[in-house]
C-alpha cells in the first residue's frame, strides 16, 4: 500500500475491502498479556467474592450477612477463608512481579503507558461523544482511537494507579507490618482502592463481555486477533500504525517482493 | 448455654501480681504487656487519714460488647457462654478492638502483632479448670463461674452479696467482672478507673463515614450509568459488529 | 515458636476446608485454638517445691513433649499452699531458661572484680577447689574457710564443710534478717519461731501487723491465710510508717515514728494490764515474772508514748482494747526480717510477751505450736571439734546467737580483721553477699582480703564478679534437694524437691557437688549414699509414708497438734524455757547482763536535711534475685523512692523526677525515679531492696533502680545475737539534672 492510500483520518470502505479487512486478523494481544488478564479475571473474582466476606462488621460491611455465611460455609472457617484469600492474593503479587520484572519495557515503559493509558485530545472528545451517544443525544461519530480506546485506557488508568495500592494494603496486612495504626489504615485503603477498580470493573466486563459491538475485543482476549476491519473502525490510530508498519516492513522487502497488492478503494463511508 | 463471669473480692486481693505472672506465663504474653492489670487505686486523703483499694482489672466479657462491632474481620466475637474471643486465624492486627474497648482490656501482642487479651481462659474451661489467675491467686480472692448456674459462688457473689460492676452513668455496657469490697473503696476504684467510651480509630472512621458511602456510590452510580446504557443498546438496537 | 505455628496452620488451610466444615458447625460453641506458643500435647506433670523465695510453695511442672518446661502452676495437693502459687513462683520458667544463667565452671584469669574468667571443666574446678581447702587445712586449719550457705540446697555443702572442719557456717537469714525474733521468742516460749511462722490466721479475730508489711512479702499460704481471716470479719492494725496494702485494708493504720516500735508495745501491754484486758486465767496458768511486767510497764502509758510514737494516746489505746477484746484470737505478726535498730531482740521480746499476755500462744486465732515430724539419718562419723571455735561470734560476742545460722557479718568483720584467727576463704553457696549483708563496702573489702573466693550460684550476681572460683548450680526445676519439713504447720508435712528436667548447660546440683569434693576430701563416708533417691528414701523411713506416693503427689501431711489442748505427754514441757512456763521476765537475759524486760531506747535522729532510709519487699520480686528474671522484671523493671508530699516539694520534686539518694557517709546511689505519695512519713524515704545491680552480665537487671544495700554504710548490731539493725541510715534525694 502506498504512502498515500493509508488514510490520515477514518475514510469510508468499499464492501470488498470491508470484507477483506474482516477476513484478515491482526495481532493485539500477546500470550503473556491474555494469560496475565484472565489470570487477573480469575484472582479479583475470587479475592472479590472472599474479601466481600471477610468484613463482617455492621460499620464497614457491604454484602448482605446471608453472603459472609455462605462464603464462610465453603471455607469451613473464617480463618481458611482469610488464608485462601491470602494466598491468592500473594501468588497475584508473585506473578505480577515477575511480569512487571521481566516486562518492564513491555507494560511499564514511558512509550508504552504513553499509547496505551495516557489520555490525548482525540480521547477526550470521544469521552464527551461517547456519553452523549449513549443518552441518545448526538449523533457525531466517534474520533479516532488508539489501540485503547478512552474508556479502556481510562479503566487501565484506574489499574495502574489502584492495583500497586491494593497489593502494598494487602501485604502490610497480611503480615502485620509496620505498627498497627499503619495496618488499620492499610484496611480502609485496601477496600477504597478494590471499590474504585470494582466501578471500572463493572463498565469494563459491560463492555468487554455484554456490549455486542465490542465482542472481537472480547475474542481477542482469547485468540490474541482483532480482524482488521475492527482494529480500522474501532482503533484507527492503532491501525494507521500497524499499516505504516507493514509498509515500512514491505518497502525493506520491496526488492524480492511481487506487486504490491491491491491498495484500499477511494471512499467508503465512515464505519457505524 | 453459660453466662461466664468473675468475681474478684477486693478486700482479700493484696496486689499481688501473681494472676498477671500465671497469666503470662501461660499464654505466652511478652514482658512488659497483660491481660489482666494489677492496679493500685491512687490515695485518696491526706496523710493520715488515706484510703486506697487494689483493683484487678481484665476482659469483662461484657454482655453488650463495644468491641465486637469495630472488628472489620469478625476475628473477634462472643460466644453463647458469653466469653469473647478472639480468632487469631483471623485477626489483622488493626487495632480498631483495642480503642473500641471501654476497659483498655486489649492490646497488639508484639509476639504475633495480632490482638491479645483474656479469653476466660478458654482451653482450661473446656477441660472443667478454672482460669489460671483463679488458681493461683495468693489470697483466694478470684471467682469464677457461671451466673446461669444458681449454685455457683458467682451467682451468690453478684445476686446476693452485692458484688459490683464498674461501670459509670454513660457506659453500661455489662461487664462480667464482678467486685466485692468495702463500699467506700469500690467507689475509690470506679473513680479512679472509670471506664473510658469507646473509640473508633480515625482509620475506621474514615472507613465507615468517607470511604464506604463514597465506594457504594461510584459502584451503584457505575451501575446506574451500565444499566443506562444497557437499556439504550436494547432500544437503539445496537447490532453485532459484523452488520 | 509462632511462626511455626502461623505456617502449619497456613499448609492446613490449603488441604483442610473438609475438616474445616465440622468446626464451622461447632465454632460458636467450642473454643477457638489456644493462643501463644503452648500448644503441645502436655505430656509430663512433676511435682515439686518451689525455691523462687524461701516459703517452698507447691508446685507442679508441666513439660511439653519435646522436654520444655512450659508452665508452672500450684500443686493443689501441697498441704500448706493449696494449688496457689505467687508471681515469682509462676516466673520460675523465666529462670530456668534465662540466656544470661552461669552455664559452666568458669576460674578468675583478670583482677577480682573484672569478671574475666575461663571457662573450666568439672573436674579441673572440683580439683582447684579441694586443692584449695587442703591446702589452707594444712596451713591455717580448717576453720580459716567460711560458709555463707542459703536456702535448703546448701545442706549437702555444709554438711561437708562441717566434715572438713570448719565450723564457721553464717546464714543471713539469721543475722540480717529473723535473728531477734527467733531468740526473743525462744527466751520468751522456749522454742524459735522457725519459718513457715505458725500463725493461726485464718482463726483470727484480729491481727496485729507491726512492722510486716504482708502483701507486699508474700508468703503465698501466709496471704491465703491472711486474706481468709480478714474475709470471716477479722479486724486488723497495722502499724507502719508508710500506707502499706495492709494499711489499705487496716481497720487501725498506726504511721508510727520509726524506730519507737518498744514504746508503743510497752504502753499496749500497759493498757492491757491496767483495763484488765489482758489473759488473765492463761498468764496465771502458762506465765511466770506477771508482777515484774506490770510494775515495769506501769508507767508506759499511751501518753507517754504519744510523744514518742507520734501516734495519739486515743488510738494507742484503742487499738490495745481492740486486742483485748478479740483475745486469745490475736496473731500479733512476729515480723520476718526483723533487724532495724540493733535493740531487736528486745522488741522481739515485747512481741513475744504481748502475745503471752493476750494468751494466744497455743490457741486457735493465735500462733500454734509445731509439731515435730520425725526425720530418718543415715549413721555418720562424729563431725571433728574445732578448739579454735567459732570466728563469727556467735555463743560468745554474741551470747545468743545461733550456732547453726551463724552471724555473717561477724564473720566478715572475722575476716577483716584476722581476729579471733585469720579466714582465708569463702565459699559462698546461693547467698548474695554484697546484697544481703549491709556495708557491702567492707564485705568487698573482705572479699578482697581473701585467699581464695568459691561462689556456687545460679544467676552471674554482683558477687560473681569477684570470685576465683564460679560452680553454676542447677535451678531448683533441674535438681533433687534434702526432703524438706515443715513442722510448724497446723498439719505438718514433708516435701520433696526433684527434677523436672535434666539440668541445662553444665550446671549441677548442689548435692553432687557436694559428693563430688567428698570423694577429692577423702570424707565420702558423710555421704554414705548412692543417689538423692536414697537419701530421700531415708529421710523419710520414719515418717512411714510411701515414697512414691510422695514423689507423685509431691508433699505428704500428718496430723498436727497445734492447740495447747492438742498436745500429748510428748510435747511436755508446753514451754521449754528454765522455768518450763512462759517468761514474761526473762532471767536469761538478766544473768547476761541485759534488760530482762524490755526498755524503749530512742533511735538516733536523721540529720537536718536528711530522711530515714527505710526499705521493704514487692510482691513480684525476691530480694536481689528475681530483677533478672524476664517475667518479673517486666512487672517491675525498677524500684522506685518513696517521698512524702512536703519534703518533696521543699525539694522541689515532682511524681516521676529522677533523684539519686545520697547518704551521710557521702555514698551516693544511682538515679532512680520519685513517687511522690501522701502515704509515707515525711521523715522517711522507702525503697523496695534488690535492685541497682551493676553486674554487666545480669542483661535486665543490670542499673536499674537504685541499691538500699549500697546506702546501708551503717548498722546497728544487737549485741545479744549479732543482728546489724539497718534502719539506722539517712539520705537526702539529689535531683538528676
Amino acid at each position: 500500500m502506498k504512502t498515500s492510500e493509508i488514510p490520515l483520518t477514518p475514510v469510508p470502505l468499499t464492501s470488498e475491502l470491508a470484507e477483506a479487512m474482516l477476513q484478515r486478523q491482526i495481532k493485539k494481544h500477546h500470550v503473556a498479556i491474555m494469560l496475565l488478564h484472565w489470570f487477573n479475571a480469575f484472582v479479583w473474582l475470587f479475592e472479590l467474592l472472599t474479601g466481600l466476606a471477610l468484613i463482617t462488621s455492621p460499620l464497614f460491611r457491604v454484602v448482605p450477612e446471608w453472603y459472609v455465611s455462605i462464603v464462610e460455609g465453603a471455607f469451613g472457617s473464617r480463618a481458611n477463608m482469610l488464608q485462601f484469600h491470602i494466598a491468592l492474593g500473594v501468588a497475584w503479587i508473585v506473578v505480577f512481579l515477575v511480569y512487571g520484572v521481566f516486562g518492564v519495557r513491555t507494560y511499564l515503559s514511558q512509550e508504552v503507558l504513553k499509547k496505551e493509558v495516557a489520555l490525548d485530545h482525540d480521547d477526550f472528545r470521544w469521552l464527551v461523544v461517547r456519553t452523549l451517544r449513549i443518552l441518545g443525544r448526538s449523533d457525531e461519530p466517534l474520533p479516532p482511537q488508539g489501540i485503547y480506546n478512552a474508556g479502556q485506557k481510562l479503566f487501565a488508568f484506574v489499574i495502574y494507579a489502584m492495583i500497586p495500592v491494593v497489593m502494598l494494603t494487602g501485604v502490610v496486612m497480611a503480615f502485620r507490618l509496620f505498627s498497627p495504626a499503619i495496618v488499620g489504615w492499610a484496611v480502609v485503603l485496601h477496600f477504597a482502592a478494590v471499590g474504585v477498580v470494582v466501578s471500572g470493573l463493572m463498565v469494563h466486563v459491560y463492555m468487554g463481555a455484554v456490549f455486542p459491538e465490542e465482542k472481537p475485543a472480547f475474542f481477542s482476549m482469547i485468540t490474541g486477533n482483532v480482524h482488521e476491519l475492527f482494529a480500522y473502525s474501532h482503533h484507527f490510530k492503532w491501525w494507521r500504525e500497524m499499516k505504516l508498519e507493514e509498509r515500512e516492513w514491505d518497502e525493506q522487502h520491496d526488492a524480492a517482493a511481487a506487486p504490491p497488492p491491491e491498495g484500499p478503494p477511494e471512499s467508503v463511508g465512515p464505519p457505524r | 448455654m453459660a453466662r461466664y463471669a468473675m468475681v474478684t473480692d477486693l478486700r482479700k486481693c493484696v496486689a499481688c501480681h501473681a494472676c498477671t505472672a500465671a497469666c503470662n506465663v501461660a499464654w505466652g504474653v511478652p514482658p512488659g504487656h497483660a491481660r489482666t492489670h494489677v492496679h493500685v487505686t491512687p490515695l485518696a486523703g491526706t496523710f493520715p487519714n488515706l484510703s486506697s483499694s487494689p483493683y484487678v482489672a481484665q476482659c469483662n466479657h461484657c454482655e453488650h460488647p463495644p468491641c465486637v462491632e469495630p472488628c472489620p474481620s469478625g476475628a473477634t466475637f462472643q460466644g453463647e457462654d458469653g466469653v469473647v474471643r478472639v480468632d487469631k486465624g483471623v485477626c489483622i492486627g488493626c487495632g480498631y478492638c483495642v480503642t473500641a474497648c471501654p476497659y483498655e482490656a486489649r492490646f497488639i501482642s508484639p509476639a504475633d502483632r495480632k490482638v491479645d487479651k483474656c479469653d476466660f481462659c478458654t482451653p482450661r474451661i473446656a477441660r472443667g479448670e478454672l482460669p489460671a489467675c483463679v488458681t493461683t491467686c495468693t489470697a483466694n480472692a478470684k471467682h469464677f463461674g457461671d451466673l446461669e448456674d444458681p449454685t455457683s459462688e458467682v451467682y451468690r457473689m453478684v445476686f446476693a452479696e452485692g458484688a459490683r460492676r464498674i461501670e459509670s452513668g454513660t457506659i453500661a455496657v455489662g461487664p462480667n467482672v464482678y467486685y466485692l469490697g468495702k463500699p467506700e473503696h469500690l467507689d475509690l476504684v470506679a473513680a479512679s478507673f472509670p471506664p473510658r467510651p469507646p473509640r473508633l480509630l480515625a482509620a475506621g472512621k474514615t472507613w465507615r463515614s468517607l470511604v464506604k458511602p463514597l465506594v457504594v456510590a461510584a459502584v451503584a452510580a457505575t451501575f446506574l450509568g451500565q444499566s443506562v446504557a444497557f437499556f439504550s443498546q436494547l432500544w437503539n438496537g445496537e447490532k453485532d459488529f459484523e452488520d | 515458636m509462632s511462626d511455626r505455628v502461623s505456617r502449619r496452620r497456613f499448609l492446613g488451610t490449603v488441604a483442610a476446608t473438609g475438616a474445616g466444615a465440622a468446626a464451622a458447625a461447632t465454632a460458636k460453641a467450642a473454643p477457638v485454638r489456644p493462643p501463644g506458643r503452648h500448644g503441645q500435647e502436655r505430656v509430663q506433670k512433676v511435682a515439686t517445691h518451689c525455691e523462687m523465695c524461701f516459703w517452698r510453695c507447691g508446685v507442679i511442672a508441666e513439660v511439653s513433649a519435646d522436654g520444655r518446661v512450659v508452665r508452672l502452676e500450684g500443686n493443689p495437693d501441697h498441704p500448706l499452699t493449696k494449688g496457689r502459687l505467687c508471681a515469682r513462683g509462676n516466673a520460675g520458667t523465666s529462670l530456668l531458661y534465662d540466656p544470661d544463667r552461669l552455664k559452666y565452671p568458669m576460674l578468675r584469669t583478670g583482677k577480682r572484680g573484672e569478671g574475666q574468667f575461663k571457662r573450666i571443666t568439672w573436674d579441673e574446678a572440683l580439683d582447684v577447689l579441694a586443692d584449695k581447702l587442703k591446702t589452707i587445712k594444712e596451713q591455717h586449719g580448717p576453720e580459716a574457710v567460711g560458709f555463707f550457705p542459703h536456702g535448703i540446697g546448701a545442706r549437702f555443702m555444709g554438711t561437708l564443710l562441717k566434715a572438713y572442719g570448719t565450723p564457721n557456717s553464717v546464714e543471713p537469714s539469721f543475722a540480717q534478717c529473723r535473728g531477734p525474733r527467733d531468740v526473743g521468742y525462744l527466751l520468751t516460749f522456749g522454742r524459735p519461731l522457725g519459718s513457715p511462722e505458725p500463725l493461726d490466721l485464718e482463726e483470727a479475730k484480729l491481727v496485729v501487723l507491726i512492722g510486716s508489711h504482708l502483701g507486699e512479702n508474700v508468703f503465698t499460704s501466709q496471704i491465703t491465710q491472711f486474706a481468709t481471716g480478714l474475709s470471716r470479719g477479722a479486724k486488723l492494725v497495722a502499724v507502719d510508717p508508710r500506707f502499706s496494702t495492709a494499711a489499705s485494708k487496716a481497720d487501725w493504720w498506726l504511721p508510727i515514728k520509726p524506730g519507737t516500735d518498744i514504746a508503743l508495745l510497752l504502753a499496749w501491754m500497759n493498757v492491757l494490764i491496767a483495763e484488765g484486758l489482758y489473759d488473765k486465767e492463761y498468764v496465771d496458768a502458762h506465765a511466770v515474772g506477771f508482777e515484774e511486767l506490770a510494775a515495769h510497764v506501769a508507767a508506759f502509758t499511751p501518753e507517754w508514748a504519744e510523744p514518742i510514737t507520734a501516734l495519739p494516746a486515743s488510738q494507742i489505746r484503742e487499738t490495745a482494747r481492740a486486742m483485748g477484746a478479740a483475745k486469745p484470737a490475736v496473731v500479733v505478726h512476729p515480723g520476718r526480717h526483723v533487724t532495724w535498730y540493733g535493740d531487736d531482740t528486745q522488741r522481739a521480746r515485747a512481741m513475744a510477751i504481748l502475745t503471752a499476755l493476750l494468751g494466744s500462744y497455743g490457741r486457735k486465732g493465735g500462733l500454734f505450736f509445731p509439731t515435730p515430724v520425725p526425720k530418718g539419718d543415715f549413721e555418720l562419723p562424729d563431725f571433728p571439734d574445732s578448739d579454735k571455735g567459732r570466728a563469727d561470734g556467735a555463743g560468745e560476742k554474741y551470747p545468743l546467737a545461733s550456732e547453726e545460722m551463724g552471724v555473717t557479718n561477724g564473720l566478715v568483720d572475722a575476716t577483716l580483721s584476722g581476729k579471733p584467727y585469720p579466714i582465708k576463704a569463702w565459699i559462698v553457696y546461693a547467698q548474695n553477699v554484697l546484697e544481703s549483708i549491709p556495708q557491702p563496702q567492707q564485705t568487698l573489702k573482705a572479699i578482697e582480703s581473701l585467699d581464695f573466693l568459691c561462689v556456687v550460684d545460679v544467676m552471674p550476681v554482683d558477687q560473681v564478679a569477684y570470685a576465683d572460683l564460679v560452680l553454676p548450680e542447677a535451678t531448683y526445676l533441674e535438681r533433687y534437694d534434702a526432703p524438706l519439713i515443715v513442722n510448724s504447720a497446723k498439719a505438718p508435712f514433708v516435701s520433696v524437691r526433684q527434677p523436672v528436667i535434666e539440668p541445662l548447660y553444665e550446671s549441677k546440683p548442689g548435692w553432687w557437688i557436694a559428693k563430688e569434693l567428698a570423694k577429692r576430701l577423702g570424707l565420702e563416708a558423710f555421704f554414705p549414699w548412692a543417689t538423692p533417691e536414697e537419701h530421700l528414701e531415708k529421710t523419710i523411713e520414719p515418717m512411714e509414708i510411701n515414697s512414691l506416693e510422695l514423689r507423685t503427689k509431691g508433699a505428704v501431711a500428718f496430723a498436727g497438734r497445734p492447740y495447747i489442748e492438742d498436745r500429748t505427754e510428748d510435747d511436755l514441757p508446753l514451754f521449754n524455757t528454765d522455768s518450763g512456763k512462759i517468761e514474761l521476765y526473762s532471767q536469761a537475759l538478766k544473768d547476761l547482763g541485759a534488760d530482762p524486760l524490755p526498755l524503749y531506747t530512742p533511735p538516733e535522729e536523721p540529720p537536718a536535711g536528711y530522711l530515714r532510709l527505710i526499705y521493704g519487699r514487692a510482691p513480684m520480686h525476691s530480694f536481689a534475685r528475681t530483677q533478672n528474671n524476664a517475667t518479673l522484671h517486666g512487672l517491675m523493671p525498677e524500684n522506685e523512692v518513696w517521698l512524702h508530699t512536703t519534703p518533696a516539694r521543699e525539694l522541689g520534686l515532682k511524681d516521676g523526677d529522677r533523684v539519686r539518694l545520697e547518704n551521710a557517709d557521702g555514698v551516693t546511689s544511682l538515679p532512680v525515679r520519685v513517687r511522690v505519695t501522701e502515704g509515707i512519713r515525711d521523715d522517711c524515704a522507702y525503697m523496695v531492696h534488690g535492685f541497682g545491680q551493676r553486674s554487666k552480665s545480669l542483661r535486665r537487671a543490670r542499673d536499674r533502680g537504685a541499691s538500699d544495700t549500697q546506702l546501708m554504710t551503717r548498722v546497728k548490731v544487737d549485741p545479744l545475737m549479732g543482728g546489724t539493725g539497718m534502719r539506722v541510715n539517712f539520705v537526702r534525694p539529689v535531683k538528676e539534672a
